[in-house]
């Protein structure tokens, strides 16, 4: 049997090697074939989902949200100690200490990533500022939002943590963080399609098994998921979508 | 319900008698502090369909002072402020009961008579059709949110009489 497996597009370019390697590990675990589709951009995701394409996806909190309400998708297991969490960080010279200090008006920088737009909107409700107060400058990496907070071009830039907490030393030297999301709850998530619901428990045990083995540790740690894969109950999947549903407005 | 007795700091300013709609009540001790909102947290709760705790998260606990234990099993009006007018928590209710999404500023009571602001967003958990219980998720409000809605929850209690 033969499942398409799909990578959200937002994982960092140094774990391309490590998505290659679970997809490996997990056909010799599972007897499985499977297919491994890393689309560029979450709209190409969006297609190959809509065609109806799909049968495993690491898909992002929102994304998942939308996949397990409207179209029966199953969550089977999320990363250990992963949740998805976001920077707002300014220029080292900013005169801004925090996320009250940027007014209406004000230039952020941020990457293609709904998840970070979303959570990082409900971090500068305490300065009172809504999506339509601030000046949106879209940038292709979050490399390219830390120079421009460096130099000066933004008042600010979102980051999904990961990816802050992975820029230089020298460029986070440059940078001054005005918050950091700890929501704990809110994780990627792995979605299997309802048509193939039965291969769930194969899959979950493949996934919980690879932590500590000797061809599942050194995936993981390519994947920056040392703590490796839990299984996630039907009701796990639910609470977090309630979450998510609280964040959207 | 009978709430767990409260443990009023020495900066308790004043008492207050609060009654329920269980028809319980408490002899609330409250100062005038306010604890900041934890930076970057969301504070979540989960209660079943009559409003009791069934989970908290680490930041609710801590910012209430209560232990988990002594949560869980509560009505969600162990939080609650004298300084709040019933409407706020009918009109809460009244919403999560059409089945719809309701958001409110929150002045909520820790356990010593100190208070938090919260933005609070709650929805009916609906599984299989049916509502099973409530999550409600707080965030940080600004400074001038919070004046607003104590203006106006001043008014607001006035016009409740009390």
């Amino acid at each position: 049997m033969t499942l398409n497996f799909l990578i959200a597009p937002d994982f960092a370019p140094e774990r391309f090697a490590g998505w290659h390697m679970l997809n490996t590990v997990l056909q010799k675990k599972t007897d499985l074939h499977l297919h491994l589709l890393t689309p560029a951009t979450a709209a190409e995701q969006s297609q190959l989902i809509a065609d109806g394409n799909v049968d495993l996806v690491y898909a992002n909190p929102f994304d998942a949200a939308e996949m397990v309400r409207n179209a029966g998708f199953v969550a089977i297991a999320r990363p250990v100690g992963k949740p998805d969490e976001m920077v707002i960080a300014t220029g080292a010279e900013s005169a801004a200490n925090s996320v009250e200090d940027l007014q209406p008006g004000c230039k952020i920088a941020l990457t293609d990533n709904k998840d970070v737009k979303l959570i990082g909107l409900r971090l500068l409700e305490p300065a009172d500022l809504t999506e339509a107060d601030v000046q949106w400058q879209l940038v292709e990496t979050y490399q390219a939002a830390a120079r421009m907070a460096i130099k000066g071009e933004v008042d600010a830039s979102f980051f999904l943590a990961d990816a802050y907490h992975s820029l230089s030393r020298l460029s986070k030297s440059q940078l001054k963080p005005l918050v950091e999301s700890h929501l704990a709850d809110i994780t990627h998530v792995l979605l299997l399609h309802p048509r193939v619901a039965e291969q769930a428990g194969k899959l979950q045990g493949a996934l919980q098994g690879l932590a500590g083995s000797a061809d599942g540790q050194p995936v993981l740690d390519e994947l920056g998921m040392g703590a490796g894969f839990e299984a996630m109950s039907a009701e796990d999947a639910e609470f977090m979508i309630d979450l998510m549903d609280t964040l959207l407005s | 319900m009978t709430l767990p007795a409260m443990q009023a700091a020495a900066d308790a300013t004043r008492q207050a008698q609060q009654t329920f709609h269980d028809g319980s009540s408490r002899q609330a001790s409250v100062s005038e502090r306010e604890n900041p909102y934890p930076e970057g947290r969301l504070i979540i709760s989960r209660t079943d369909l009559n409003g009791i705790l069934t989970h908290v998260n680490e930041a609710f606990v801590e910012i209430s002072g209560y232990t988990e234990a002594e949560l869980i099993g509560q009505p969600h009006h162990i939080l609650r402020h004298p300084d709040m007018p019933k409407a706020a928590y009918q009109d809460l209710w009244a919403t999560l009961q059409a089945g719809k999404k309701w958001h409110g500023y929150v002045k909520n009571l820790c356990k010593d008579g100190s208070h938090y602001w919260v933005y609070a967003t709650a929805v009916p958990n609906v599984r299989g059709g049916q509502v099973v219980g409530y999550t409600s998720v707080r965030r940080k409000p600004s400074r001038k949110a919070i004046a607003q809605a104590e203006a106006q929850y001043r008014d607001l209690r006035a016009a409740e009489g009390a």
